[in-house]
């Protein structure tokens, strides 16, 4: 009991007593606990970490003020919002040696062109999910959900999240995400509601569905997708080559942190390739760093779900914040689907 | 011959549906249970007993201080409730009927009414300003908001217990130079005991399950076990969530059959 009243105690009065402190907010389950180990021992600095399960909780908390935070992780789409409303600070590129080490696809990226206000933290991309020993022919097609071959038909998961699955089947019709080309968009519906038959779940958990084969399909996340290689080898990705999304979490320094001299150190540090590696081997999802690779698991090095082959590259899109105009219309097709 | 009274019991297919709602009930939680005890990594497949996922919870250092916290929150927003719930209910009771009492009713049980997200959004606003003009960071936010949801849930048994005591006990100590603080010590407070402390348990639980309005009003670093777990849902889960799961229904499991026993017994 006193143990208890002990720590009610210090938990009501704060952490006043550290000299070195830095908060970070991230998305829950996705911060490798050694790295955070190997920060803290290598600069003093006590890090903290506060989780949070959606981009809209994330804003809605540090919009509200007195947050106390110093470091959010928001996804591609959601950083420009960060920036016009002035949430996030311009980043002062002298002070991060190791900005240099982003691979140079990831530095002109469209949501923050040279990185002057966010550093690359893990990124991914929605494709397909083939048990290639139930289907040979090609993999690197949306036709896999959007118009399955015989051997797939009522064997497929589609993982229920609206931006992902209606912008791969835009593409699928040759549109451009966040279109709100009516004539397309009602192709889009129609091809979406005579795939929907062959699908037997809408479900997130495409890892487990995959490995014990129950399902033979999925349009799903490349993480997951790898993880079910792993248990079950003839599992296979492919990447639409009709154009397929790509996402990315970067990390950005808050406008009003409080320890913004600890921010920097955090921001230069996960941008050395052997620090970048050990946020993958956890998170298991690539991060942009220039020669992380080499620091990376071995069964992470080669995976073609974390690699993306020279010759698919170019399909990925990643996915701007649509207009409200354009999500309603997807929304109410994303309704109609699930009826 | 007149006909027996109306039993639903007796109603044809009662004991199938009633079968069937116990299964769609308790089929999932029984599920969660016995993946909790999975050896391998999956949440569908079995692979063989094991307590692996129980230690690995057990030593995981995120889980270890959210449990702390978690229980921390819950015994102060315990303490904090019941004692106003128990001076609320005796001030609703004991007064006889006064104009306003069914809107004080009303008011005390408003979280009852209201959808935890609009006061989680309403608590993030002003806790918001409130940390922006003190810079306070520490426990108090959670500790408060728990409180303030937890009061109905302990009022309610409270005002059972009240309102089911044999008032004359009462006069009869007043009847024998009880001085009213006397009587209320010696009297009625042992009497409401058992109301008290289910109430206590009942807030208890309460706190220690929410989820939304703890997410919003946590400061940096404020974890507690069901935020820890919504934080978990972004990557595939691991049965390391059914085995943190199970440990909070034994906990509630707990509780709830120690309301039920002190309920049970009638003073």
């Amino acid at each position: 009991m006193n143990r208890i009243l002990l720590t009610a105690a210090v938990a009501a009065l704060g952490t006043s007593a550290a000299a070195q402190e830095l908060q970070l907010y991230n998305w829950g389950d996705y911060t490798s606990p050694e790295m955070i180990e190997k920060f803290e021992a290598e600069t003093g600095i006590d890090v903290t970490i506060t989780d949070y399960d959606s981009n809209d909780t994330a804003l809605a908390k540090v919009r509200a003020g007195g947050h106390g935070f110093d470091l959010v992780v928001p996804s591609a789409n959601y950083v420009q919002i960060w920036v016009e409303q002035g949430l996030i600070q311009e980043l002062d590129l002298a002070r991060l040696p190791n900005h240099a080490n982003i691979a140079t696809e990831w530095v002109d990226v469209a949501w923050d062109p040279g990185r002057t206000h966010t550093v690359p933290w893990q990124w991914g991309s929605t494709g397909v999910a083939v048990n290639t020993s139930a289907y040979s022919g090609d993999i690197n097609t949306s036709d896999i959900f959007l118009d399955p071959p015989p051997e797939l038909q009522g064997k497929i998961n589609v993982v229920p999240e609206m931006n992902d699955i209606i912008n791969l089947a835009i593409m699928h019709e040759g549109g451009e995400p966040c279109t709100e080309d009516l004539e397309l968009l009602r192709r889009v519906r129609d091809l979406l509601m005579a795939a929907k038959p062959h699908w037997i779940t809408m479900d997130y958990d495409s890892e487990a569905k995959l490995s014990a084969n129950d399902v033979m399909a999925a349009a799903t996340w490349n993480g997951p997708t790898m993880r079910a290689r792993l248990n079950n080898p003839p599992v296979a990705y492919g990447y639409p080559r009709e154009g397929y999304p790509m996402w990315m979490d970067s990390v950005a320094l808050l406008t009003d942190a409080q320890n913004v001299d600890e921010a920097y150190q955090f921001m230069d540090f996960i941008m050395a390739p052997e620090n970048a590696a050990m946020i993958s081997n956890y998170a298991r999802y690539g991060n942009g760093i220039a020669g992380s690779d080499a620091f990376m698991d071995e069964e992470m090095k080669t995976a073609p779900e974390i690699v993306i082959p020279e010759e698919h590259r170019a399909a990925g899109v990643f996915l701007p914040t649509c207009p409200a105009s354009a999500t309603e219309i997807y929304s109410q097709i994303w309704t109609e689907l699930q009826g | 011959m007149a006909e027996r009274a109306f039993s639903a019991v007796r109603l044809p297919g009662f004991s199938t549906i009633a079968t069937l709602v116990f299964v769609v009930l308790y089929l999932p939680i029984a599920t969660l249970v016995v993946f909790s005890f999975n050896a391998s990594n999956s949440m569908s497949s079995w692979g063989g007993l094991s307590l692996h996922w129980y230690r690995e919870a057990w030593a995981n250092e995120a889980v270890q201080e959210a449990a702390v916290r978690s229980l921390v929150l819950a015994t102060l927003a315990a303490i904090i409730s019941t004692a106003v719930a128990t001076l609320a209910a005796l001030g609703t009771t004991r007064q006889g009927r006064f104009r306003g009492r069914t809107t004080i009713y009303a008011i005390i049980n408003q979280p009852l009414m209201l959808p935890e997200i609009v006061t989680a959004v309403a608590l993030l606003i002003v806790f918001g300003a409130v940390r922006g003009a003190t810079g306070y960071q520490g426990l108090g936010y959670l500790v408060l908001a728990h409180s303030a949801f937890c009061i109905p849930f302990a009022y309610l048994p409270i005002r059972a217990r009240l309102e089911g005591m044999d008032r004359t006990l009462e006069t009869a100590a007043a009847d024998l130079y009880a001085t009213p603080v006397q009587a209320f010590r010696r009297v009625t407070l042992p009497l409401l005991a058992p109301g008290i402390a289910a109430g206590a348990m009942l807030a208890f639980i309460t706190s220690l399950d929410d989820v939304i309005i703890t997410e919003f009003v946590k400061s940096a670093g404020q974890d507690t076990l069901p935020t820890y777990m919504l934080g978990q849902f972004r990557r595939t889960l691991t049965p390391e969530v059914n085995a943190i799961s199970t440990a909070l229904l034994a906990l509630t499991l707990v509780l709830l059959t120690a309301f039920f026993l002190i309920t049970r017994k009638r003073g």
